[in-house]
């Protein structure tokens, strides 16, 4: 009661004007019983202002603690998907692999991960890669190990293969024509007691941690040379390990959460997901001093090869004045492993749903993908097309930014092309120089919005049409006479040797020789010549400066070029018409360009280098050129050789 | 005894609560300057807390100046206040750093970003969060893939809620659409959200999805603060009030077409393209105008159905209410490079006109309000007939046609409907305007005496 005597004596807090309150309260307190009564009520007064601000408090603790409980549970939704398996409960999987010569399949946890019973396919050994601590797929190859060549490519997987890894293997049909010693002993050195001993139509499972234990492994040997071995059927226990050990421990950014992230995931890519030094994801090149094209939007189109996907972004994020923030990635189809690879990157990706087939199926993802390309950036004139079996060079953006004006300019352009179809090692030769031609090259292009929005986008090919869309957009009725800037050393490297319309044999005569410039900042010369009157000034003077070849001798043989160095030649080859390709044909076998059809001329006007002098060639008549001819000249005849059917004719 | 008892156990009480209210004191203030979020204690009266919000906006802007976000003020009521005192606003913001403006007296202050200025980069939500702020990160479906509907991206920012002592600051992203406008979306909760992050209610963005065009920004001191502000807020704020953008339904469009596959013949891609002309320069020549005006009749339908112009309808057409009716609307026209075709009824009357330009006839009709319908003319020149055609009352809301931004009544559904009955889905391609609507009401004879003024065909 001591503490609360003080407050009867607060008289002079009191305003005066209430005096007649003042005084009945006095009277009041100075009576004891009052004063006591006063302090109960005041007392309990207090108490239930405690209680209400208790419960108020109580309740509202509560749902602070409900709200993050509700937050722990929002953050173990998506560790759902990779169950973080506690070290104590490890768990164990059941694998199944079966080999025979028309099947092979592997399932895990009886969730079947491959199967392949389909006739002439999937011949050779199949690989499939398993994280050792949740079970998942991490990657799926075949070496079809019966041709050569590939069993190399299987060595250079199994390397890239983190240690810990648990690999599947099996043969379906034949593996072995073509596993040499070094396959052999590498598989010997995984752990594999039947891999020397391995032979013409063997059946074979194995399934093995890299650098581990062996869970199991079936070999059974082919009786004769006509008839496989029998089918064999490995069933096995897999112990799975704690995360922790599945992963490196990487300093913690943002780019290492991404690497983590994609490295639980897939195999196959090498240093990348190297624990002690991997290979960077993050490249900052050069800025260009002035970039024209920083803002220009670039769409990577891609289907499912998430290799070349990632071969591709490493070469565009290395080149100078690239802009990652405009690169979009379209992937045709819900394909989970190129999406991966965008991501690792940090970059945008964009999937579609696949319409159509064939032919009709790129030509309507490349629609989509344009469209969605200049509707994510509306205020873009241009767009980068890529593609994702690209190399793109380091001055890639360099070459654009110089040239990216006269395509705003000169309505006589329709594109400008990174890709010289004729710029092979031995046809081109100078970085700086640049071209006008007549056919569209695609291959790393720039597409101008307004061609695309008024022209090209509203009668694109409908679904149904299993028309290319390159040869669809070379069409004269889209194409209307106008032509695109190339270089003559290309800007792009096309790597793929897996595609639509590519195959191994294709891409070694037609792009593995290509020229690929690889110095920096080329300053590119002369580049306002490249306009339509200008261009043709250029050529003038050309035609004035070079020397006519000897016409008499075979312009096959190496000696029908001078071995002079720097100087221009002119040819004239035999073309009546749009349709009389056989002499430019046959030329183009034999200095080995692109000889498939007819590309890369400017007004019946081919130029290309020959041991490092210019050459122009001439196609007479139809040329305007011709009127450079001598009267008395006779231009150049070649018909194909009678015999045998020539080369696959395919289109790029 | 039982009194002794009694003070004792009074005593005892008193003391107990004291210790407890002490503890509770301290409790709270460890609490709350963790929690913002708990209006638990609102001691500090108005001037502390509007000090607490001045400071959180400062220390956010500085944050978005570091990182160069181009952050602009659209808090209508801030927005508000500065269009009213903007001249003695100047003078005060000398004075001491005040949030008369900012604060508004409510806890919430709203900012619009372009989304291209919105780096991929982490670094600002990360140092915001260390700078005590608590983000709520709303994402959607990326509009500009929509339209292709078999385009999946990942999904896009389009609302930062940051919340520190209880206030929010609200970010709304805008995005640059194809029809040169900028976009915000709505504001949907995911399901895993907490729904009392902020007082969603009181947001000013998010309600709907908005269009807008881009404002001209002007860097200006509010409050003692560097805020970049619009340059003309009294228009800003009037399209922030009729901003509602409604999105094309591109998927039953899709579904549509497959049924009924777009007409891909030369004259039809001719006659798209020069609708879109024709479209884009209506919408640009009324802009000038101020006129507001909205796609009608088979421009609607072909907009509602299929995210098009049907291909056979021939025509554009569009609405104006006859209150935004001005005679400058045929000189415009004329000056933009199109032929007045005719002219039906008078202001007082069924107003219609039809312009000519790129060989496609653009119809504009006047809508009369009449008590809760609005209804438009139309009359047959050869008879001098009259027509009416009756609408449900509508608002209008944004939408975009042809890469074009136009208007759309909100209740689009009811307006096709309205005029085109419950069959709207199946094209139709004899189409008589005089019978086939299903709101169409004869409406007797202009008198003959009227005629030449009333019926001018040029």
């Amino acid at each position: 009661m001591e503490t609360w005597t003080p407050n009867p004596r607060a008289k002079p807090f009191i305003p005066r004007q209430q005096r007649s309150w003042y005084l009945t309260w006095k009277y009041r307190l100075t009576q004891r019983r009052s004063l006591r009564r006063f302090c109960q009520a005041g007392a309990v007064l207090f108490l239930f202002v405690t209680v209400v601000v208790n419960i108020k408090l109580i309740l509202d603790t509560r749902r602070v603690a409900d709200e993050d409980a509700a937050d722990q549970e929002y953050d173990v939704v998506p560790n759902m998907e990779t169950p973080r398996r506690p070290a104590s409960g490890r768990k164990v999987l059941d694998i199944e692999v079966y080999s025979s010569r028309s099947k092979v399949y592997v399932a895990v946890d009886g969730t079947t991960v491959l199967e392949d019973d389909v006739r002439e396919q999937g011949r050779g050994v199949h690989v499939i890669v398993l994280n050792q601590a949740t079970g998942h797929v991490m990657a799926k190859r075949i070496f079809d190990t019966y041709s050569p060549h590939e069993d190399e490519a299987m060595i250079l997987f199994l390397n890239m293969v983190t240690r810990g890894r648990i690999l599947i293997f099996t043969v379906k049909d034949e593996g072995t024509f073509h596993l040499k010693d070094a396959a052999k002993n590498l598989l010997k050195s995984l752990g594999s007691q039947a891999a020397l001993g391995l032979s013409w139509r063997d059946m074979w499972t194995l399934v093995v941690k890299k650098g581990g234990q062996v869970y199991g492994e079936k070999h059974s040997k082919s009786p004769a040379l006509s008839t496989w071995g029998d089918p064999v059927l490995l069933k096995t226990e897999v112990q799975l390990t704690a995360a922790e050990e599945a992963e490196c421990h990487w300093a913690d950014t943002e780019l290492n959460r991404r690497r983590k992230l994609f490295c639980s995931k897939v195999e196959g890519y090498g240093s990348i997901c190297s624990c002690k030094d991997p290979a960077p994801i993050e490249f900052n090149p050069d800025p260009l001093p002035s970039n024209n094209v920083f803002n220009v939007p670039v769409a990577v189109i891609a289907g499912n090869r998430p290799n070349y996907l990632y071969r591709m972004l490493r070469s565009l994020l290395s080149a100078h004045g690239v802009n990652p923030q405009v690169i979009t990635v379209f992937i045709d189809g819900y394909y989970e492993e190129p999406m991966d690879v965008v991501e690792l990157f940090g970059l945008k990706g964009v999937q579609h749903t696949p319409i159509s087939i064939k032919n009709a199926r790129v030509s309507q993802h490349y629609k989509a993908s344009l469209t969605a390309t200049f509707n994510l950036h509306p205020d873009a004139e241009f767009a980068v097309v890529l593609e994702e079996d690209l190399d793109i060079s380091v001055d890639f953006f360099s070459f654009l930014s110089q040239t990216i004006h006269l395509l705003d300019q000169d309505d006589s352009l329709y594109c400008i092309s990174a890709w010289n179809d004729q710029g092979y090692e031995h046809t081109a030769e100078d970085p700086a120089l640049l071209y006008r031609v007549e056919s569209m090259p695609g291959l790393g292009w720039v597409l101008k919005k307004s061609i695309y929005k008024d022209e090209l986008e509203p009668k694109w090919p409908t679904p149904e049409k299993l028309w290319d869309w390159d040869m669809w957009m070379r069409m004269p009725e889209q194409r209307k006479g106008r032509e695109c800037i190339i270089p003559d050393v290309s800007r792009s490297y096309h790597f793929g040797i897996i595609g639509l319309n590519m195959n191994g044999y294709f891409h070694e005569v037609y792009f593995k020789k290509h020229k690929f410039n690889t110095i920096p900042n080329v300053q590119l010369r002369n580049v306002e010549s490249l306009r339509k009157d200008a261009y043709e000034a250029e050529i003038q003077k050309l035609l004035r400066e070079a020397e006519l070849l000897d016409h008499s001798r075979n312009p096959c043989e190496d000696s029908f070029v001078p071995d002079t160095e720097g100087k221009t030649y002119i040819m004239f080859i035999k073309m009546e018409s749009e349709l009389d390709t056989s002499t430019w044909t046959e030329l183009a076998k034999c200095l080995h360009v692109w000889d498939l059809d007819v590309r890369g001329y400017h007004r019946g006007l081919w130029r290309l280098f020959r041991k490092r002098n210019h050459i122009l060639v001439i196609a007479v008549p139809i040329s305007p050129y011709s009127v450079k001819k001598p009267a008395a000249l006779v231009p150049i005849h070649l018909e194909p050789p009678p015999k045998e059917e020539g080369a696959p004719v395919e289109q790029l | 005894m039982p009194r002794v008892n009694r003070t004792f156990v009074f005593v005892l009480l008193l003391a107990s609560s004291c210790a407890f209210l002490l503890f509770q004191l301290y409790y709270y203030r460890n609490y709350v300057s963790k929690e913002p979020g708990l209006h638990l204690l609102d001691p500090a009266g108005h001037v502390m807390s509007s000090q607490v919000q001045w400071q959180n906006l400062k220390k956010f802007l500085a944050l978005a100046q570091f990182f160069r976000l181009p952050l602009f003020l659209a808090d209508s009521a801030a927005l508000a206040l500065l269009s009213q005192d903007a001249l003695r606003q100047r003078d005060r913001a000398m004075h001491e750093p005040h949030c008369s403006f900012l604060c508004a007296g409510r806890p919430i202050t709203s900012f619009a970003l372009p989304a291209s200025q919105w780096q991929l980069s982490p670094g600002f939500l990360l140092a915001a969060e260390q700078k005590g702020f608590q983000l709520l990160e709303v994402r959607g479906r990326d509009p500009r893939l929509a339209s292709l509907d078999t385009l999946s991206g990942e999904e896009i920012p389009l609302h930062f809620l940051f919340r520190l002592h209880g206030y929010i600051i609200h970010v709304v992203l805008l995005y640059e659409r194809s029809g040169g406008y900028l976009w915000h979306g709505a504001l949907r909760l995911k399901a895993t959200a907490d729904p009392t992050f902020a007082p969603f209610r009181l947001l000013d963005y998010g309600r709907h999805a908005g269009a807008y065009d881009r404002p001209e920004l002007l860097l200006t001191v509010v409050d003692g603060l560097d805020v970049r502000v619009p340059r003309n807020i009294s228009r800003f704020l009037v399209q922030r009030q009729e901003a509602r953008f409604l999105e094309c339904r591109y998927h039953d469009a899709r579904s549509f077409l497959q049924l009924y596959p777009d007409d891909s013949s030369a004259a039809a891609v001719e006659f798209r393209r020069k609708a879109k002309v024709l479209l884009r320069l209506a919408a640009q020549t009324l802009g000038r105008l101020d006129i507001p005006f909205w796609i009608s009749s088979g421009t609607c339908l072909g907009w509602y159905r299929q995210c098009g112009v049907i291909s056979y309808s021939r025509d554009v057409d569009i609405g104006i209410f006859i209150s935004d009716f001005r005679p400058q609307i045929t000189t415009a026209f004329r000056d933009a490079g199109m032929s007045l075709k005719h002219q039906f009824g008078k202001v007082e009357d069924s107003l219609e006109l039809s312009f000519l330009g790129e060989d496609v006839k653009l119809d504009i009709f006047f809508f009369y309000r009449d008590g809760d319908v609005v209804w438009n003319g139309g009359t047959q020149a050869k008879s001098g007939r009259k027509f009416k055609y009756v609408f449900p009352s509508f608002s209008l809301c944004w939408a975009e046609l042809l890469e074009v931004k136009v208007r759309v009544p909100c209740e689009t559904l009811d307006y096709v409907m309205a005029n085109y009955g419950g069959t709207w889905s199946v094209p139709v391609k004899s189409w008589d305007w005089k019978s086939s609507p299903s709101n169409v009401i004869e409406n007797g004879v202009w008198p003959v005496a009227e005629w030449a003024g009333l019926i001018q065909v040029y």
